[in-house]
């Protein structure tokens, strides 16, 4: 199970502030098209965050069970 | 992991208790204290009443720490201190503290400043600003 985490105007989007996915072997960057597409996030910039690190570059970035994914619109503590 | 994340308002009474602690560290001999007050932002002829703030804990601890770790590589410090607000916090009360303590006092206002940005800037922390009318709109850093 992938666990998926929404913050701040991306859990509005989301109506949501995470699920669990079951798709083994599914890569970060079809993850992130499946959800752009099933919340229209498409006018929405958000940074990635795998295993709590931030990730640059989805490309061929394979995720397995257990991972924890967070989409996280720009900062703004303080 | 030491605990930064504090439910509501960071209240005046935690931040003099904060100093009192650092009387028995007698090496001290310089302390710096940045406070982050919710300012009643005008937007839009609307007004800001309060800021409600949420984190991606996990992450933010992790990311704390090695701020934490990197200005005491960068700084000649003995100690330091950062709190931030969860939930709601209403214009003029305290949302954030960062509190750097040395032997002398050049070290600690080059330290604060390091800390103040790197926690702005790489933890993620998300603020709804809250108008009169309960409408909101998420807040972006300038």
């Amino acid at each position: 199970m992938i666990k998926v985490h929404y913050f701040g105007i991306i859990a509005e989007a989301a109506k949501s502030e995470g699920e669990t996915i079951s798709s083994p072997g599914i890569t970060l960057k079809s993850l992130i098209g499946d959800l752009t597409e099933k919340y229209q996030l498409d006018s929405y910039e958000f940074q990635i965050a795998v295993n709590r690190k931030i990730v640059k570059e989805m490309d061929g970035l394979e995720l397995k069970d257990g991972d924890e994914i967070a989409l996280l619109p720009a900062f703004s503590g303080g | 992991m030491k605990k930064t994340f504090l439910e509501g308002a960071i209240a005046s009474e935690f931040i003099a208790e904060s100093i009192a602690k650092h009387q028995s560290k007698h090496s001290i001999g310089a302390h710096n204290i940045f406070l982050g007050q919710v300012r009643s932002d005008e937007i839009e002829g609307k007004q800001v009443t309060a800021i409600e703030y949420s984190a991606y804990e996990e992450m933010a601890n992790e990311k704390l720490h090695e701020i934490r770790e990197s200005a005491f590589e960068k700084f000649d410090l003995t100690c330091l201190h950062i709190y931030h607000s969860l939930g709601r916090v209403k214009v003029g009360e305290i949302c954030f503290f960062v509190f750097v303590s040395a032997k002398r006092r050049m070290q600690v206002y080059e330290a604060t400043e390091y800390l103040v940005n790197q926690v702005k800037e790489q933890v993620p922390i998300f603020g709804k600003e809250i108008f009169e009318n309960e409408d909101f709109q998420w807040k972006v850093n300038s």
